[in-house]
């Protein structure tokens, strides 16, 4: 017999809303069922309805976590639709913040991971060590968080020549203090008791599930949007794509941490081969008629801008496809033959960010019951 | 007439009720303060046990309508009952405790066990399937950890010949601190170890795992009930503690410094710290296991253990 185990919306191990109904049997879970749009806020409607300097305000706030690389992939776009190449400068300003955004939201998963498996000291530790890379955002943008360092056509703040020192200073902090993590993760044995053999994603299902991010690269896959399809300044930069082969959550983890040390070395290349000259050419707001996609690779996988411009100073429509919803697929091969216990670090395997995922899901929550409507549904309910 | 009125001070105030509240109260604050410490935050100063207390009972009783039940409603009481009590066996200020029996151990053994029956009949009652999924695990943490933590005993009762916590300690102020008794020092180990699980500390606060069951049994308390938990819980902290320095670490000693007598109480305290500080350091350097690791590892490792020192004990004379 089988009975449902609900976890969330509200539970301690989510950060953020959204429903999971777990079919168990006893400690093992037999199914699993994802219920989606929680943190729904209409910002695909909402963009559509702003003009192109205003939206990247916007796009800017559809993730706290990894801000930088939306405005980027935004204003990527937007430059494709205005054929406007920004200046060479500016393109190695984005790949430093969004490098750095990356170190951050890697050290957060590996605190976060860690909370879940209770051990809180490690959280704690990777915290302290996130507020380094914290403090570099600041000194460059202004703004430890939302950096607002992109704009349509560059960026509004140069790295200037006397921040460099310190940057590298603390790169030097954080590249010790990740190579002692990666240690740690690797040869704990209580870390090892929970993570390995966990919610393994096989590499067949990593490519059925169209996986993305170190959720893919952990099961073998090697896909980088940034050395596959480089954008940027990326071209220029050199770095190795970081794969393992396990699959399980020791693996994602090493993927994220390795991805750190990558990103610690893009930075300090991006420092030393940055040219001089203007960080930004002005565009104009009235774009041609013309569509366009663009990719940059998040921290969490592919994260995909398709926008659609019609004359005006406004879009048509935006469309935002970010990495989680692309995961979401993977998650019952990860679950189903598992344990109860295993639920949160697995479900943090994937590095889920809701609050960007969930724009498009419709919930229909008047009947007391979740469910997802299709369009053509809603609008014969309007009728 | 003194026989009662001595009962009555001995359970409510020393080495009762009051001076255990007070000191567990505040050996639980030094713990959260090192915890602070070593994890590189600042920690709450460590008078906040106080503090959370006096909130905790001042705030309004809610009781879940799924959780009215009597059961709900008094096991806190049983556990800060039952485990005050083993206080009343164990050596403080030396080595005969404030209540005499012939085979204390007994009881004691059997007093421990109440409040982690109570916790489990609190999660059962309390009609939550977090506090049922935090029951159902603690059954299992107390198979786990229990069988290892008798075997200790019996190991240290072997070696003394006697079921009484007073003897051991007087066997130990001639003998030298069982400790370091090579054939009870896995037994010693052991004892430690199950501790730990007694304590529901990481790896092994399984039962409570907040990342998974939220708060396990303890999930639907809350305003006083859940403050007399806090209390049983904090006073097992040093009662457990206290148990393991009377039976592996010579128990509480007077000692004469510079004419000066210090008490045994002093003694106790010291000790009890040091085992408390062992706990924290040890928790805050691993990761919490799964339930059916934890089972392996008692079972296997920890029992190994012990029994090595039980044969020992009974084999090496």
């Amino acid at each position: 017999m089988t009975f449902v185990l609900p976890i969330g919306p509200q539970h301690p191990a989510l950060k953020e809303p959204e429903f999971f109904r777990f079919e168990v049997k006893g400690e093992e879970i037999v199914d699993v069922d994802i219920h989606l749009g929680y943190a729904h806020r209409g910002i695909e409607e909402a963009l559509s309805r702003r003009n192109y300097k205003h939206n990247i305000y916007l796009s800017e706030r559809i993730c706290g976590i990894c801000n930088v690389v939306h405005t980027t992939t935004y204003c990527q776009a937007v430059e494709q639709l205005a054929g406007v190449e920004p200046p060479e400068r500016a393109k190695y300003i984005r790949a430093i913040i969004m490098e750095l955004e990356r170190i951050h939201s890697h050290l957060l998963w590996l605190g976060i991971a860690a909370f879940q498996i209770g051990f809180n000291t490690l959280f704690m530790l990777a915290w302290r060590d996130r507020e380094y890379v914290m403090d570099l955002r600041e000194m460059i943008s202004g703004s430890r968080v939302h950096s607002a360092t992109n704009t349509i056509g560059g960026v509004r703040r140069d790295v200037k020549t006397e921040h460099v020192p310190t940057i590298l200073r603390g790169l030097e902090k954080l590249e010790r203090s990740t190579k002692y993590y990666i240690n740690l993760f690797g040869s704990d044995r209580t870390i090892l008791a929970r993570c390995t053999n966990l919610g393994v994603l096989s590499k067949k299902d990593a490519i059925k599930f169209c996986a993305v991010g170190p959720l893919a690269r952990a099961s073998d896959v090697k896909t980088d949007i940034r050395a596959d399809d480089p954008y940027g300044a990326y071209d220029a930069l050199s770095f190795n794509v970081v794969i393992e082969r396990e699959g399980d959550v020791l693996a994602k983890g090493m993927v994220r941490l390795r991805e750190i040390l990558e990103s610690i070395r893009i930075v300090r290349q991006a420092l030393k081969e940055m040219p001089g000259g203007p960080i930004r050419t002005r565009v104009g707001l009235q774009m041609p008629p013309n569509e366009t996609v663009e990719r940059t690779e998040a921290p969490r996988g592919e994260l995909l801008y398709y926008i659609r411009s019609n004359g005006t100073d406004t879009p048509e429509r935006v469309r935002v496809r970010t990495p989680t919803y692309g995961n979401f697929a993977s998650m019952k091969s990860m679950f189903v033959g598992g344990t109860v216990a295993e639920i949160p670090i697995v479900m943090w395997g994937i590095d889920p960010c809701f609050g960007c995922n969930d724009r498009v899901t419709l919930v229909d929550s008047r009947t007391g019951k979740t469910r997802i409507v299709s369009f053509d549904e809603l609008r014969r309910r309007r009728k | 007439m003194m026989e009662v009125v001595d009962f009555v001070i001995n359970s409510l105030v020393f080495p009762g009720l009051l001076f255990v509240s007070l000191v567990g109260l505040l050996y639980v604050g030094i713990d959260r303060k090192v915890t602070g410490h070593m994890q590189h935050r600042i920690g709450p100063p460590i008078w906040q046990e106080y503090l959370d207390m006096g909130k905790l009972l001042s705030k309004e009783d809610i009781t879940p309508s799924a959780a009215q039940s009597f059961v709900f409603n008094i096991v806190p009481l049983v556990s800060l009952g039952a485990i005050v009590a083993v206080m009343l066996f164990l050596p403080v200020t030396s080595a005969q405790p404030a209540l005499i029996s012939v085979a204390d151990l007994i009881v004691i053994i059997y007093l421990l066990n109440i409040p982690a029956i109570c916790v489990m009949l609190g999660g059962y009652s309390s009609g939550s399937p977090f506090g049922a999924s935090g029951a159902g695990r603690y059954v299992v943490q107390l198979l786990s950890y229990e069988f290892v933590f008798i075997l200790a005993i019996i190991a240290v009762v072997a070696r003394v010949g006697s079921l009484s916590l007073g003897t051991v300690v007087v066997y130990q102020a001639q003998q030298g601190w069982l400790v370091l008794d090579w054939r009870l020092l896995p037994a010693a180990i052991a004892a430690l170890i199950a501790a730990q699980g007694k304590l529901l500390r990481v790896p092994f606060d399984i039962p409570e795992a907040e990342s998974e069951i939220v708060h396990g049994a303890l999930t639907e308390y809350s305003g006083p009930k859940l403050a007399i938990w806090r209390l049983a819980y904090d006073i097992e902290t040093i009662v457990v503690a206290g148990l393991l320095v009377a039976l592996f670490f010579g128990g509480p000693t007077t000692y004469v410094i510079g004419g000066t007598q210090i008490p045994g109480v002093v003694d106790f305290l010291i000790k009890t710290l040091a085992i408390v500080l062992l706990t924290t350091t040890l928790r805050n350097i691993m990761a919490r296991l799964r339930i059916d690791q934890a089972l392996k590892f008692y079972w296997s490792f920890a029992a190994l253990l012990a029994i090595i020192s039980l044969v020992l004990v009974l084999a090496v004379p």
